[in-house]
């Protein structure tokens, strides 16, 4: 399994002012799997990525990703497992606006291998990017700076990659590039992929989907026949 | 409270530390600013009411005909009161001390019209006294000295012992100058003591009263009458003339209230000015990270002008914060202050007030620093288009590399970390700016203070380690000739003795001066002689050497005639150079030179003397004083070790300042690196969350801050250097030659403590990003 939640607890708060953030949460995500987590705001589905991400700590329960159990690590551990094991991708692209494109992949990938330049650049090559390597952000289009973002994350060749509203800042045709970009990236790395949208309609293209309310997966669906990216409508 | 207000306090309490920041520079600004300008208040105050109420005389004639002189000023209108006394140097001796005193005559029985005194302890001096004196209050401390005492003063018929009467202090001598070239005495060296006039004339041996004295009506100064009497003086061949302002002891005290002047204006606007810019830098930041808040604000019908107020209040609420108590602790202070000072000093009359002026511009001053502050910010919180600020997409800047970068291109081989930090300095030029404005600020307050301490010490070792070779002079009771002088080589500990004449001189040129005539033997071993270029010179055979101040007040240069006046004996005398001395405008020339120009042979009335190598100083002394002729011994280390004594209040005043420079620093490197810190929580958070390690990120952000307080260092070490000249040339006279001297070490230690100060100032920024929570700031707008 890539990820596997048991009876996984997140609360904020105490006593009486306290929120379930997640309650209770059990699942089973195996590698190479495209899952999408969808929900209303506020149902969790966030703060599962942010657990499985190792950004933030669950308050009870088991969960193991690519068989290590997150709960208790240190703060230094769960650093080298973030480096290690994960890639995030953010909505709003959070690059570095002082890098260039180049360089925004680089900066993780010097992290992990030392003088990373030419693995980036062949990413930012896979991500169709190979003309913008020396681009700063605020000369990309938003489809460009969110496939620097990925390639950011897809750098370092993490086991499991997590997208939080990736299309969210993104316009419908940009928005189905990038989500075709996810997808064939977990085709051809088989890297599991958990992508948390309000967006139904992304769910098509997933090989499963998680649907959370009030901290507690509703419905745990899988596609028999996904439709491709380019498919989808909303 | 409206909600604005609400939002206004809790925004300051949410970002308490940057605020605390601003506030205690702005305490300290404000609080320098009252103690400093109250202080010079006060002890202005406190002069001009000694010198109204004991009738400080406007001027003073010594030398020459000064009955005729005091004839001719009781008949111009505006003068009160002429008063004629004896004042002579003479021998004190006081337990086994001998040394050069001032007599001072005064009329008994009643305080004189002009010059009074004010009787500490014991009594005035009464007609019946013959043998009584009065004790001056610096001298009677330092010898403990108390209506009862004793001590011995030469006459023509030798030691004549007095009692001392009472002690008092004189508006003349707050400052015990000996005369306008030894401003600088040592309680060991120098003491005045009042005795009735007629005993005066007996111990000095004159026939009459040879100094007068001119107060105006309620004292209050006439510059024309000053003009006419100066030049009524001259023509009656005064030796010794002055107006009040230069008084030796006036124009020391003169000097020193400039000092505070200086201190009450220079300092608080550094503060002030870094408070202004750390204000502008948080709330700059505040405004930026509001934007939606903003938008939102105008969307819903509050006016420009109300968010305008809104964010002027982040700059009106720490600066009355530290304002109002910086100014009452300024006041407080000052009286402390002013108390210590002229109890220091014995000033005859102390007026410590309360000036509402002072506490109001203090306040002003600190509000009106906060608000200039707030005002650009403010203005742009108040112009933002609303939909634009609420949708939350600040216009990003274009990236590009750095300038060093561009001009370095193989600096873009660097690690990634090196070049974001190399680029984030370009990245938001206005803080960056303020950053090394911070830098060069702190560094000048440091400079500024620390130059004076190291000019101070400079000079003394100048003064008294390389131009003064001698270890001691021994004053003869009357003139002796060189071979008297040669004699005193045969006491046991003497090494080498050589005659000195010194005599009061008025020198002639495009304006007339009047100083001191020092005749030593030609290539002298007891005094080294520096030209302007630094270079020593030896003492010349054809002419005088002439302190530098005079080649400006006579308008001579080096081979240009002067004339030369001696106790009424005028001549013409060449001028062989102009040499550069710390103390006092002095003439020098060789024993050879004067007797040439004189045509006589020339008496001692001085030696200098140095001792054998081991030899024991008590000893020495205690040989010498035994000797007959000899009338009193100046120990050479005494002025100096009276000024080394003195030292400690530079140090402490040095370290105050250091205190305060290193708490501005902080302040301001803090607010300018936390806004840079805050400016970029999203990164940091976006770089621990693929895994970057804490302290990766930490040393990412120490070396972009460090490299811009590393710019700053030259910049502050160059702008402090300059401020520290122009603070010490506003100190210069004829009085006193303060170069500036900074140690090597100095700069070094300052750029080194301002560069730790920056260092740990980053601790509390880097120290949260421990507690960034990752998962909310990454899912944040952008903004």
């Amino acid at each position: 399994m890539a990820v596997s939640l048991n009876s996984v607890w997140k609360t904020y708060g105490e006593g009486a002012t306290a929120v379930h953030a997640l309650a209770g949460v059990d699942a089973e995500i195996p590698s190479g799997e495209f899952t999408v987590i969808l929900g209303p705001s506020g149902s969790g589905k966030t703060t599962m990525l942010n657990l499985i991400g190792g950004i933030d700590d669950v308050t009870s329960g088991d969960l193991f990703v690519e068989d290590l159990n997150l709960t208790g690590l240190t703060s230094d551990e769960r650093t080298a497992y973030r480096r290690s094991t994960v890639g995030f991708v953010f909505q709003f692209f959070n690059l570095i606006p002082t890098l260039t494109a180049l360089e925004n992949v680089e900066l993780v990938t010097s992290l992990t291998m030392g003088n990373g330049a030419e693995r980036a650049a062949a990413v930012l090559e896979h991500v169709g990017l190979a003309e913008r390597l020396d681009h700063f952000p605020a000369m990309l289009s938003g489809g460009e700076q969110q496939r620097v973002a990925i390639a950011r994350a897809l750098a370092k060749s993490p086991p499991v990659l997590l997208c939080d509203e990736p299309t969210g800042e993104l316009d419908f045709e940009t928005g189905r590039l990038i989500l075709d970009l996810l997808r064939r990236v977990n085709r051809e790395e088989n890297q599991t992929v958990l992508l948390v949208t309000h967006n139904a309609a992304i769910g098509d293209m997933a090989d499963r989907v998680l649907r959370l309310r009030s901290g507690s997966i509703v419905e745990d669906r899988h596609n028999a026949n996904p439709i491709e990216a380019g498919e989808l409508t909303w | 409270m409206t909600p604005l207000h609400h939002k206004l306090l809790r925004d300051i309490r949410a970002q308490r530390a940057q605020f605390i920041a601003v506030i205690v520079t702005i305490f300290l600004g404000v609080t320098l600013f009252a103690a400093s300008y109250d202080s010079y208040q006060n002890l202005a105050a406190s002069y001009e009411s000694t010198f109204t109420e004991f009738r400080f005389a406007n001027v003073t004639m010594s030398g020459g005909d000064v009955a005729g002189f005091a004839d001719v000023a009781r008949q111009e209108p505006g003068v009160d009161s002429v008063e004629l006394r004896t004042v002579g140097d003479v021998p004190l001796q006081m337990g086994g001390l001998k040394l050069l005193g001032r007599v001072v005559g005064m009329p008994p029985d009643a305080q004189p019209s002009v010059n009074q005194v004010r009787i500490a302890d014991g009594s005035y001096l009464a007609a019946s006294d013959t043998d009584t004196a009065l004790a001056e209050e610096h001298m009677a401390d330092h010898f403990k000295l108390a209506p009862g005492s004793t001590f011995e003063v030469l006459g023509p018929t030798g030691w004549q012992t007095m009692a001392v009467g009472g002690v008092a202090s004189s508006p003349e001598y707050i400052w015990p100058a000996r005369n306008r070239q030894e401003l600088l005495t040592s309680p060991d060296n120098f003491a005045v003591v009042f005795v009735p006039e007629r005993l005066a004339q007996v111990i000095v041996g004159t026939d009459g009263p040879n100094e007068a004295i001119v107060y105006y009506i309620d004292g209050v100064e006439d510059e024309a009458l000053t003009d006419l009497l100066l030049a009524e003086a001259a023509s009656r061949g005064a030796t010794v003339s002055f107006a009040r302002d230069d008084q030796p002891s006036n124009a020391a005290l003169s000097e020193d209230l400039k000092g505070f002047e200086e201190l009450a204006l220079f300092f608080p606007m550094l503060f002030l000015a870094a408070a202004g810019m750390a204000t502008y830098v948080m709330i700059g930041r505040l405004v930026h990270a509001q934007r939606p808040q903003i938008g939102v604000l105008l969307a819903n019908g509050f006016t420009r002008r109300q968010v305008l107020s809104h964010y002027l209040g982040y700059g009106v609420i720490p600066g009355l914060i530290g304002a109002i108590p910086g100014a009452v602790a300024g006041v407080v202070l000052a009286r402390v202050i002013t108390g210590f000072y002229t109890e220091m000093l014995s000033v005859p009359s102390t007026l410590i007030r309360f000036y509402p002026a002072t506490l109001l511009a203090g306040v002003a001053f600190g509000l009106v620093a906060s608000i200039l502050a707030a005002i650009g910010p403010a203005l742009l919180a108040s112009r933002i288009a609303p939909a634009e600020a609420m949708r939350g997409s600040a216009p990003a800047g274009r990236g590009r590399p750095s300038i060093v970068e561009r001009i370095v291109p193989s600096l873009r081989r660097l690690p990634v970390p090196w070049r974001m930090a190399l680029r984030g300095i370009e990245r938001n030029p206005r803080r960056t700016l303020f950053t090394v404005l911070g830098v060069v600020l702190s560094l000048t307050l440091v400079l500024v203070s620390w130059g004076m301490l190291d000019t101070i010490v400079n000079l003394m070792d100048k003064q008294f380690v390389q131009i003064q070779q001698e270890d001691a002079t021994v004053y003869f009771a009357g003139p002796v000739g060189t071979d008297d002088v040669l004699a005193l080589q045969e006491v046991p500990g003497i090494a080498a003795a050589e005659s000195v004449l010194q005599t009061p001189v008025v020198l002639v040129g495009d304006d007339r001066y009047e100083s001191i005539l020092t005749t030593f033997d030609s290539g002298t071993a007891m005094h080294r002689f520096f030209g302007d270029d630094g270079r020593e010179r030896p003492l010349p055979d054809d002419g005088l050497l002439l302190g530098g101040a005079m080649k400006g007040i006579l308008g001579v240069s080096a081979g240009d005639s002067v004339q030369l006046s001696v106790s009424g004996y005028a001549t013409e005398a060449r001028v062989a150079g102009f040499i550069d001395e710390p103390l006092g405008t002095a003439a020098y020339a060789s024993r050879t030179y004067v007797e040439t120009v004189v045509g006589a042979t020339l008496p001692a009335t001085s030696a200098l003397i140095r001792y054998d190598e081991g030899a024991v100083v008590d000893e020495v002394r205690a040989g010498l004083v035994e000797m007959d002729g000899v009338a009193a011994f100046e120990d050479a280390n005494a002025l100096y070790d009276t000024a080394q004594k003195y030292m400690i209040f530079f140090y402490l005043f040095v370290g105050v300042m250091l205190l305060f420079g290193g708490a501005m620093a902080f302040a301001l490197i803090f607010s300018a690196m936390s806004v840079n810190i805050a400016e970029r929580t999203r990164e940091v958070a976006t770089l621990l969350a693929v895994g970057t390690e804490r302290h990766q990120i930490s040393r990412m952000i120490t070396a972009e801050n460090m490299m811009v307080a590393l710019f700053g260092i030259p910049l502050g070490l160059g702008f402090g250097y300059l401020a520290a000249k122009q603070a010490m040339a506003s100190f210069e006279s004829d009085l006193f030659a303060f170069d500036l001297y900074i140690r090597p070490s100095t700069l070094v230690v300052s750029a080194l403590a301002i560069l730790v100060v920056a260092l740990l100032s980053q601790w509390p920024g880097l120290r949260a990003i421990g507690h960034l929570d990752i998962a909310k700031i990454v899912k944040e707008r952008s903004l």
